[in-house]
């Protein structure tokens, strides 16, 4: 028998031996670090020009808030964008190797990106890994077939709706959907709409908080408007700052200069590139 | 490229020291259709001519400058099919540069990893080296660039080029009228100078093409329309 492992070839695809590992390891008691989650509130509805999206900016580890201010509206394509739910490395990678596909494909074909081609992309994707790319996305865009908005869940399923919410405060921003949302809204109704939804998940769910991104995608172009509300302001920030007293005395300073083993001569040629 | 029964090189040396078959591309690109580049103070033009097998031919879906970035051009002189294929690599070479550095490909990266894909081909098993010589223009933050690649994969950076049909009547024209403190502009008519010069038959915007980038660092191919009012300025 010999001592060499037989080379078996990679056959594609993700190689599960590891998720066994951990499984195991958790079952012992040893469990793996809490990832970041976005926690979130993501929503999108569509209007009578186009598609509107929102999001709030709190991404959370664990019962953490690691950024304050971060951006989950994802430039896929310049008529496609798209919000992510779930754990952020998962969307961020996702949205930027779909936006990337998407790109090809434009300089391929010669044509304008549609939104059922990122789905696609993207829904295809994240069947291949079963659910293991934890990423909830809600795809919104305007193309020559008109503005769609889709959702895309981490296992890979989807739907087509005009006006759909996902993540953690999804139940309290579809709360306001139900109740308020009509066909035919016209621009400044719609931001209204969303900005209410996302507040709603930011002030009664715990996983989403701070400000209130919107993307507004029509068939002329597309508006980002970061942070266009901010209703979690720093208040009675001190605006001297703070200072912390030394606690250790102070009992000797002496300082002794390194020797100089370096020679700077003025005026000398500059470093070949 | 190993697995079938030619997991050995198509292009060999012969006894004088030279690779026979990308002497022969060389030849093969030397038979194309004539293409051209100038780089400019403040921009870079490239141009070919379009010669249409028949009229009957529907100009408009025939193009032969293709945009790799947004700031990054390619023309070419030789076999068209060859161009298709090496434009899609370095689409995608420069599209997974910009993924793992979120920043746009530099003009020399993207050459030089275009001339790795052609020097790849002139040394695998099974396959021919590509019968096209590029001209790669581009404006990065090292300012406007020329590069030409040649089916051995050697590439060059050149003030102004020709490769093609007429490439030492043109080149011998642009050396005359080369000058380092160029605009865009005044290339542009150098351009269509040159191509003028070798050119059967009456020139007009349908039957030659030309891309240019300037200081915006947007390339862009230019329409007929554009195209025949720089000839109506060179008449």
């Amino acid at each position: 028998m010999s001592n060499s492992v037989i080379e078996v070839p990679p056959k594609g695809g993700f190689s599960f031996d590891l998720c066994k590992r951990n499984e195991m390891l958790a079952k012992k008691g040893v469990n793996p670090p809490s990832f970041r989650k976005t926690g979130t509130t993501i929503v999108g509805l569509v209007f009578q020009d186009g598609v509107i999206l929102g999001a709030d900016t709190r991404a959370t580890e664990g019962p953490i808030v690691c950024d304050k201010n971060c951006e989950k509206i994802h430039y896929m394509a310049p008529n496609i964008y798209c919000c992510g739910a779930g754990t952020a490395a998962d969307t961020e990678a996702v949205t930027d190797m779909v936006s990337s596909q998407l790109q090809l494909h434009r300089y391929h074909t010669g044509r304008e990106s549609r939104v059922v081609t990122a789905l696609t992309l993207l829904k295809r994707h994240l069947f291949n890994y079963q659910g293991y790319v934890s990423a909830a996305l809600v795809l919104g865009g305007v193309d020559v077939t008109g503005p769609h908005l889709h959702t895309i869940y981490p296992h890979g399923s989807t739907d087509t709706l005009p006006f759909a919410t996902m993540g953690s405060g999804s139940l309290a921003a579809m709360a306001v959907f139900e109740s308020k949302y009509k066909e035919g809204l016209t621009r400044n109704e719609g931001i209204e709409l969303v900005t209410e939804a996302i507040c709603s998940g930011i002030f009664n769910d715990l996983g989403s908080g701070s400000n209130v991104d919107v993307c507004v995608i029509t068939k002329g172009g597309k508006e980002y408007l970061r942070n266009h509300l901010q209703p979690n302001p720093r208040t009675y920030t001190n605006s001297k700052g703070y200072s912390f007293p030394k606690k250790t005395e102070v009992l000797l300073t002496k300082i002794i200069p390194l020797k100089e083993k370096v020679e700077i001569i003025e005026g000398g040629d500059a470093m070949e590139e | 490229m190993g697995d079938s029964q030619y997991s050995f090189s198509l292009t060999t040396f012969s006894p004088s020291g030279k690779l026979v078959q990308i002497e022969h591309a060389l030849t093969a690109v030397g038979s194309g259709q004539t293409s051209l580049g100038i780089k400019a103070a403040n921009g870079v033009v490239i141009a070919t001519e379009k010669k249409l097998p028949s009229i009957l031919v529907d100009e408009a879906s025939v193009q032969k400058i293709q945009l790799l970035t947004p700031n990054i051009g390619v023309v070419y002189s030789g076999m068209g099919p060859d161009f298709r294929v090496l434009v899609r690599k370095s689409r995608k070479q420069a599209e997974q540069y910009h993924r793992l550095y979120k920043e746009p490909i530099p003009v020399t990266q993207l050459v030089r990893e275009t001339a790795a894909v052609m020097q790849e081909f002139t040394q695998s098993g099974g396959v021919r080296p590509f019968g096209v010589s590029l001209l790669v223009a581009g404006y990065d933050d090292n300012g406007p660039q020329l590069y030409q690649v040649d089916p051995s994969g050697s590439y060059f950076s050149w003030k102004a080029s020709a490769m093609g049909k007429n490439v030492s009547n043109a080149k011998t024209f642009l050396e005359k009228r080369y000058t380092d403190d160029m605009e865009l502009d005044d290339a542009v008519h150098t351009a269509i100078l040159t191509l003028k010069e070798g050119f059967e038959g009456q020139i007009s915007g349908k039957n030659i093409e030309i891309g240019i980038i300037g200081t915006d660092k947007k390339f862009r191919v230019l329409t007929p329309a554009e195209i025949d009012d720089y000839l109506a300025e060179v008449e």
